[in-house]
């Protein structure tokens, strides 16, 4: 791991000091505070499209705060995690095809350590984004709404995390694979679709970390939670990953 | 030239690359002495980009050794890394980062303390002329990148400096000072560095090996390699009825001739035996009736070599 504490301080102050600063974080905090919005909103605007449609008659309820959590979870699962895909797509392939990976590669920085401080930078931009997105999220909620309970939200959002951060290893396998950006970002597509399908078979949902997906949703409902197989299956995931991104990259010719 | 291996800095044995069917490096034996500047001269596509790219530990051989200030490019990669700097044809930094903050993440990769960075860094800094450029590498020419480049491949120290086409998109002045400060290296580094560009192997190096098809044609020092091609040519200038024809039709079928060129009066001889042509050619001048007015041995140039030994210009 010669090279870690280095790389890994490069990245950090790269994510500071490039796009990538703005493009998870901003995307966190701008969906953080309009997931509450929204979910008041919904019902007035639904409310309105209906009275313009003679003989339709909708009824919702009155939203809570958990409206509004549901709102953030769905914005999380969908544009968050396609975001980190893209920008996943290109960690290894875009120094690979730009030559930066050559020259610091040359240096004594092992391939492990170049992999890992990747995925560790992107995780700790995920989780730091993400937290600024939730407290956003709670203090609108707490705002707008009679309530802001913590505790459902605080469940949610870490599973949400684990979730997350088994995304952005596989994104690293992929753009270690491919020398393209654009087919480490199809191959992630790929998987995000087929994950999202198949989260929804039952045995698929209990015994593996596809669970996290519907665990997600009983957390905010306050249901009790089975965590076992999914939290303990998508850890091991997240570490085989790091391994085979590592074992991928070192076999690789630069 | 050549020093036992265990003194070589990069030492090559039987060195194989094959992408496919093709053959990048076939057999590649080579010496590189400590502390020379050492051209790795070839056509584009001869295979000295793969060469380097096996000596910086970024691809592996199919077969055959390289050797590193006596250690396996292969396996003791951290210890090979730590001695070395390397720059490829097309250096790739960071540009959101100034030149000194790469210079520093660089220092930091080799493990070196704050205050020797901050020393060197300096330095490399003054000698690259980047001490008053305070932008972003991403603003840079490519002459600044080059030459940054060659800064950083500097900030360990190191004993070898692998150099990849350094000079090969500069324009005459960039070319000149990337030059310069590869010839300051001479004595304290052993500089490596492949081209394609005859004028500046001539220039700054001291020894020479000639690549083509992957295979190393020539490998020696620049003096005794041209001093071996001299010794083969002749020129002979003549005078009188007949000029130069009379003799060539004289010396047809001497077993020495390898090839004449042949204008008016004058003759370019390549010989195979030059004690024989020194004797014999005086007296084909005499037997063809014809004046001698000019009979010497040719000094070759680097380019007559690499054309001699690979059969046409570098492209």
């Amino acid at each position: 791991m010669s090279g870690f504490g280095a790389f890994l301080q490069k990245e950090l102050t790269e994510i500071r000091r490039t796009w990538r600063i703005w493009v998870i974080p901003g995307m966190l905090v701008f969906f953080g505070v309009t997931s509450p919005i929204i979910a008041l909103l919904t019902p007035a605007l639904v409310k309105s499209m209906s009275a313009s449609q003679p003989g339709v008659s909708i009824r919702i309820p009155t939203p809570t705060s958990l409206d509004a959590y549901a709102q953030w979870l769905k914005n999380l699962d969908q544009f968050v995690l396609i975001a980190v895909v893209i920008t996943g797509a290109g960690v290894i392939s875009g120094e690979r095809s730009s030559g930066t990976a050559i020259l610091a590669l040359t240096k004594p920085l092992s391939r492990g350590a170049f992999v890992i401080a990747k995925i560790l930078s992107q995780v700790a931009l995920l989780v730091t984004a993400t937290t600024l997105g939730t407290a956003a999220c709670l203090a609108v909620t707490a705002v707008l709404f009679d309530r802001a309970p913590v505790a459902p939200l605080a469940k949610m959002v870490a599973l949400w995390l684990v979730y997350a951060s088994l995304l952005v290893v596989v994104m690293t396998i992929f753009s270690a694979a491919f020398r393209s950006r654009g087919a480490a970002a199809g191959a992630g597509l790929g998987y995000f679709f087929l994950t999202l399908l198949l989260s929804n078979w039952g045995p698929m949902a209990r015994y593996t970390f596809l669970g996290l997906m519907p665990a997600m949703r009983d957390a905010l409902m306050g249901q009790g939670l089975s965590l076992g197989w999914p939290v303990t299956t998508a850890v091991g995931a997240i570490l085989l990953g790091i391994v085979a991104a590592v074992r991928i990259f070192q076999r690789q010719e630069l | 030239m050549q020093q036992p291996p265990n003194d070589a800095a990069i030492e090559l044995r039987g060195l194989t690359k094959r992408f496919g069917d093709t053959l990048a490096l076939d057999h590649v034996d080579l010496v590189v002495r400590p502390g020379v500047v050492f051209g790795f001269l070839g056509r584009n596509g001869a295979g000295k980009t793969t060469a380097l790219r096996i000596l910086s530990g970024l691809a592996r051989p199919t077969s055959g050794a390289a050797h590193i200030l006596g250690h396996d490019v292969t396996h003791a990669t951290d210890v090979v890394r730590s001695r070395i700097g390397f720059l490829p044809d097309v250096p790739g930094f960071y540009p959101w980062m100034t030149a000194r903050e790469y210079l520093e993440l660089a220092g930091r990769l080799f493990g070196l303390d704050a205050a020797t960075i901050d020393t060197r860094a300096t330095t490399l800094l003054e000698m690259a002329g980047l001490a008053s450029v305070t932008t972003r590498i991403g603003g840079y020419s490519r002459g600044m990148k080059q030459r940054l480049g060659i800064a950083q491949a500097l900030i360990n120290a190191p004993s070898l400096l692998m150099l990849d086409e350094p000079t090969s998109a500069l324009d005459p002045i960039g070319r000149r000072e990337v030059l310069e400060m590869v010839a300051s290296l001479r004595g304290r580094t052993t500089v490596f560095f492949s081209t394609h560009i005859l004028a500046d192997v001539e220039r700054v190096c001291d020894d020479v090996a000639i690549l083509e098809r992957g295979r190393v044609v020539a490998s020696a020092g620049i003096d005794e390699l041209t001093a071996r091609t001299s010794a083969n040519r002749l020129v002979v200038e003549v005078e009188g009825d007949g000029g130069a024809g009379s003799v060539v039709n004289v010396l047809t079928g001497r077993s020495w001739l390898k090839s004449v060129e042949v204008t008016e009066q004058t003759l370019r001889l390549t010989v195979s035996d030059l004690p024989a042509a020194q004797r014999e050619i005086p007296r084909a001048i005499a037997e063809a009736s014809v004046l001698l007015r000019r009979f010497e041995i040719e000094e070759a140039s680097l380019e007559d070599v690499f054309v001699e030994l690979v059969g046409g210009p570098p492209q």
